[in-house]
């Protein structure tokens, strides 16, 4: 199995360290575009695209493998081994944050420290705990990615619209970015929404960073408290953020808080 | 927040009338302008939404979500989206589905995202109604499938077993006979003979039967009947055929004519059971008063053998399917008799020679079975 094909991996930069950067639930690699660049000048960086995503190899995608996501943390154990040269630390946004954190679970001697951007550990409110959403929201979710079956494809393609301000990207980004097979972005979007790793919590003992933002419907402020409470070493970063991707629309607040960590544990 | 800057009346006048819903919102979804257009159709007044609402604020739960994990990191990065279908929710609760366009743009430093929206609700009912009818087709290929392979397996299991059966009753047959033979060998009465002899034709003909049946059982598992091919004297070998044939039909009258003679490359055992079995399908449904005679033919590439019989032709549209196992003529008097594996037979042993059958039904003409075998190994 070609690890590079089946993942799309992409390394690049120079330094000492290793900046491992694992997109979502939703579009691929590129999401890392406005942060990568930089880090790429201090640090190796390894990009690569989470199985059935972006530009990853659809056909290895096993339904029973990524029923959960130990299937994705065995991927990117297999990506450290072959692309990385040490301990890397893993940047993960959204649910990669707890597939970084199930990796770092199993084999701790490959990982040095865990940024997680809008994480959550469980997204459905239960009892005391505050995930943020109703079964039914879920449900409502998968209903809503049914409805657009008919559109995904080549959907929300700049081919339509363009690029406007980015004139560049048109040409590139055409027909990637984005683009999933329906049914694999039905399962994964079950996949994530329905997992529950608070159990997993409390045996991450990397470093962690929490990158929360303060206006997240998807990884609510309560949550990010949660996880800064029951991980046993973490630190938690508040970020003024409409949404739930500050490394898109507040990347230099990111990159100030991540250095900031990255800077107190001496990576 | 800052309010967005009035427009003329004329310009607000002209977006008011437009065919579809516009708004414009800040980059992060605050609703800046709207027109006449979206609030007729989602049942807000620009005061409610202006300043008062984030676009994402108008979608279901489930399209909030997508909101976040598609449609604005798209907006951020290729600065645009299209074609994409959420449902809004009208301010008195029900969805209303919009396929929408968006792009995004800066103007004095700030980022700005213009959003046109279309009620998609024809558009909407029909691909609803297209994926309801694929997943219909794709359980009933399902189902087909399973089905097909379930009734595969069934015909498999069943031919295997004539095989298994036939072959085991061949044992107790072997004993009535040698059994019969011995008897008939000693101290029996005249009567006793007699019966003996009713024993052993009707042995012989449950050993023909379960011959058939195996060699049913092997052309159909694929294997193809077995022929062992050697020069033999064809004229010779259909001679005596006839003969035997002449005392088992005792009643009634069986001729024999011959063309042409040398040395063909059959299996003379094979070639006697098909001639037993195209006369004894003569004898059956032929007419009794007519003899049946029997033709071999020995060309210079090929030698034939066939079989006539006048009496009632066999109807036309039957005549395609005789060779298949299991189907019987139109004769249902004697439909007791057999269990249409004769004719099968007879193809398959044609078959494994090279050559092939076929057959001829008239009133004027009557019946003939031919098959033809090419001479030597081709």
């Amino acid at each position: 199995m070609d690890i590079k094909r089946r993942n799309n991996v992409r390394v690049g930069g120079s330094g000492n360290a290793t900046l491992l950067f694992v997109h979502g639930f939703g579009c691929d690699q590129n999401m890392w575009r406005l942060l990568e660049p930089d880090y790429s000048k201090r640090y190796k960086t390894i990009l690569f695209d989470l199985v059935g995503s972006g530009g990853s190899d659809l056909a290895a995608y096993d339904r029973d493998k990524y029923g959960t996501l130990q299937g994705y943390a065995d991927d990117a154990i297999e990506i450290i081994d072959q692309f990385a040269n040490g301990p890397v630390i893993f940047v993960g946004h959204s649910v990669s944050s707890m597939i970084g954190m199930l990796a770092n679970i199993k084999a701790p001697e490959k990982f040095a420290a865990q940024v997680m951007v809008g994480p959550s550990p469980c997204y459905i409110n239960e009892g005391d705990y505050f995930g943020g959403f109703e079964r039914k929201d879920i449900e409502g979710l998968l209903e809503t990615l049914e409805s657009n079956y008919l559109g995904w494809a080549s959907t929300m393609a700049p081919a339509i619209m363009g690029a406007p301000d980015q004139p560049e990207l048109g040409v590139e980004l055409t027909n990637s970015f984005c683009r999933t097979d329906p049914e694999i972005a039905k399962h994964f979007a079950r996949v994530t929404f329905m997992s529950d790793h608070r159990a997993d919590l409390p045996r991450l003992t990397a470093p962690t960073l929490l990158l929360q933002c303060d206006e997240d419907i998807i990884a609510p402020i309560e949550v990010g408290e949660y996880m800064h409470k029951v991980l046993p070493n973490s630190k938690l970063a508040i970020i003024k953020n409409v949404g739930h991707c500050p490394h898109l629309s507040s990347p230099s607040a990111s990159t100030d808080a991540i250095d900031t960590f990255l800077a107190t544990e001496g990576l | 927040m800052s309010a967005a800057k009035p427009l003329s009346p004329e310009t607000q006048s002209a977006l008011d009338l437009a065919a579809c819903g516009l708004l414009q919102t800040d980059g992060d979804g605050r609703v800046l302008r709207v027109n006449r257009t979206f609030c007729n159709w989602t049942g807000f007044e620009p005061q409610d939404l202006i300043g008062q609402r984030k676009f994402q604020d108008l979608l279901t739960m489930g399209g909030r979500i997508f909101h976040q994990t598609h449609w604005a990191p798209l907006l951020q990065i290729q600065g645009s989206v299209s074609e994409v279908k959420l449902e809004i929710v009208h301010r008195d609760g029900r969805s209303i589905p919009m396929v929408m366009n968006a792009q995004r743009h800066t103007a004095a430093g700030a980022v700005v995202h213009e959003i046109a929206a279309f009620v998609a609700r024809d558009r909407d009912k029909y691909e609803r109604e297209l994926v309801e009818s694929r997943k219909r087709l794709e359980a009933l290929v399902a189902e087909a499938t399973r089905l097909q392979a379930e009734a595969k397996d069934r015909a498999v299991f069943a031919e295997q077993m004539v095989g298994i059966v036939s072959h085991d009753l061949r044992n107790p047959l072997s004993t009535i006979q040698m059994s019969t033979a011995v008897l008939s060998r000693g101290d029996a009465t005249p009567n006793q003979q007699r019966i003996l002899g009713r024993i052993a034709r009707a042995t012989e003909r449950a050993g023909r039967l379960i011959g058939d049946l195996l060699d049913f059982t092997q052309a159909r598992l694929g294997k193809g009947i077995a022929v062992s091919p050697k020069p033999i004297d064809l004229q010779a070998v259909i001679a005596d055929a006839v003969d035997e044939l002449a005392q088992a039909f005792s009643g009634r009258r069986l001729r024999h004519v011959r063309e042409g003679e040398g040395s063909c490359n059959a299996d003379a055992d094979r070639l006697v059971q098909l001639v037993g079995n195209l006369v004894a399908n003569a004898m059956t449904y032929g007419t009794p008063d007519a003899p049946v005679t029997v033709l071999s033919t020995v060309g210079e590439s090929t030698f034939t053998i066939a079989v006539h019989n006048e009496g009632t032709p066999i109807a036309q549209d039957v005549l395609p399917d005789l060779f298949t196992p299991m189907t019987r003529g139109a004769n249902e008097a004697n439909a007791g008799r057999s269990v249409g594996l004769g004719l099968f037979i007879v193809g398959e042993i044609a078959k494994a020679h090279g050559g092939r059958v076929s057959v001829t039904s008239t009133v004027e003409a009557g019946t003939v079975f031919s098959a033809v075998f090419p001479r030597h190994d081709a």
